[in-house]
């Protein structure tokens, strides 16, 4: 019983481990990681021609190979083991099929976002269109920032991004983790073709409260991350709400959830 | 001339387009695929834009075979099947399998653990076996768009989730 409790403490302790320094920095892991990092090793690679690990997160393993002669992008989720296995293999089936309804709703409306190639329900993996030599949109204004011509070129990405977004919304597409890494841009940067990534966290739903949310978590992240960008992101707005024609309801809910976010006073 | 690919995921698999021009015979053709006579996928070329699309039919009907999941009874069925953006299969055979017709056909061909026999097939076709260079020749592009009812224009090798609608 004692042993069983010993047991069952040292394996937990080992996935608290590997959810820092995993992500983000791969290979430049020091010895002393390698041991918790053995746990998340079970997932073995795709095994495509040229392959390349991109990102070891916490839901998913990320690499780039070539996929029937393509460049390609495969997602493989990793799997909870501190979950129980039906809640866990429910879980990553909804997670996967979420992610690609969301991705063939936003290419059957033209919204750009990576192709599907192929969609594995028995291991919860995804085969995506890779969008090669692409820059996130997070790189670009750090860039543009340090280089110091500034707003104007930043001002009409944030109209086109607040059209892309418009457009998505209006498709009832919540995208569920709206930062600035999750969308890129095509080269050539300066034509400031977007192209959305990531629908691991999104859903289909019609409600401005959905929508203000996600439009919220990107504000959030445009703040945190880019220090000076509250223009940026005003333009943003008021190219979303010229876009959508449902935006009124929306910008409302953004407004009231704005207020009821962390650490607002309760007063009155 | 034809084209053979591994697919990635399925090493034993390797799938084989041919392409033919100026078939004469092409309900005969279509006559022995549908008797089993004929083991492969008789495929309009009018409807394809790259062979891609072939590719990625073909991967998903090796997958479902392998977990018994196709809705089809063979697999060269599927992949006819697979290319279809909706959900009725004798849709999808009308409009990328081949009719009694047609001039041009795309053969596509898997093979797994028994290699096929490329001049046997070829041989049966009366025609003219040419390059999948010539495809986008043949590609009908109005067709192909009303089909797939897509709201905007896209370049031909973004169209490929199309192979993948169906959950």
């Amino acid at each position: 019983m004692a042993a069983a409790q010993a047991e069952a403490g040292g394996e937990r302790s080992v996935p608290a481990g590997p959810a820092g320094p995993a992500k983000g920095a791969v290979g430049a892991a020091g010895p002393a990681v390698n041991h918790p990092e053995a746990a998340e090793e079970e997932l073995s690679p795709p095994p495509l021609p040229g392959l390349q690990l991109v990102q070891q997160g916490a839901e998913a393993h990320v690499y780039r190979g070539l996929f029937l002669g393509r460049k390609a992008v495969a997602k493989l989720r990793v799997p909870k083991r501190y979950r129980h296995p039906a809640l866990e293999e429910r879980l990553s089936r909804r997670r996967t099929t979420q992610e690609a309804r969301s991705l063939l709703r936003c290419r059957r409306a033209g919204i750009p976002a990576p192709a599907v190639y192929f969609v594995d329900y028995v291991t919860n993996s995804i085969y995506l269109e890779d969008i090669v030599d692409s820059v996130t949109v997070q790189d670009h204004i750090y860039s543009v920032q340090r280089s110091g011509n500034d707003t104007s070129s930043l001002q009409d990405l944030a109209e086109k991004m607040g059209e892309l977004l418009a457009r998505m919304h209006d498709e009832d597409i919540i995208h569920g983790d709206l930062t600035t890494a999750n969308l890129l841009l095509r080269p050539p940067v300066e034509k400031l073709d977007l192209v959305l990534i990531d629908f691991g966290l999104s859903f289909i739903s019609g409600l401005p409260e959905d929508k203000g949310v996600d439009l919220y978590v990107l504000e959030k992240a445009f703040i945190s991350t880019h220090p000076d960008t509250e223009v940026m992101f005003k333009a943003l707005l008021k190219s979303y709400a010229a876009t959508s024609k449902k935006s009124g309801p929306v910008i409302k809910k953004l407004d009231e959830v704005r207020l009821r976010g962390r650490k607002r006073s309760m007063i009155g | 001339m034809e084209r053979t690919h591994q697919l990635e995921l399925f090493p034993n698999y390797n799938v084989t387009l041919l392409l033919f021009r100026h078939v004469k015979n092409a309900a005969a053709l279509r006559k022995k695929a549908m008797e089993g006579s004929l083991e492969g996928a008789l495929i309009n070329p009018a409807m394809i834009v790259d062979p891609f699309q072939i590719l990625v039919a073909a991967n998903k009907a090796v997958h479902l075979q392998q977990i018994d999941k196709m809705k089809t009874r063979t697999l060269y069925a599927e992949i006819i099947f697979n290319l279809s953006p909706n959900n009725n299969i004798s849709d999808a055979f009308k409009k990328f399998g081949i009719s009694d017709s047609d001039t041009a056909v795309l053969i596509v061909l898997l093979d797994s653990y028994k290699t096929v026999n490329l001049e046997d097939i070829a041989s049966q076709v009366e025609g003219q076996q040419v390059s999948l260079d010539e495809l986008p020749h043949l590609t009908d592009t109005a067709r192909v768009k009303k089909s797939c009812s897509f709201r905007i224009c896209l370049v031909p090798q973004s169209r490929l989730c199309l192979a993948v609608t169906r959950r």
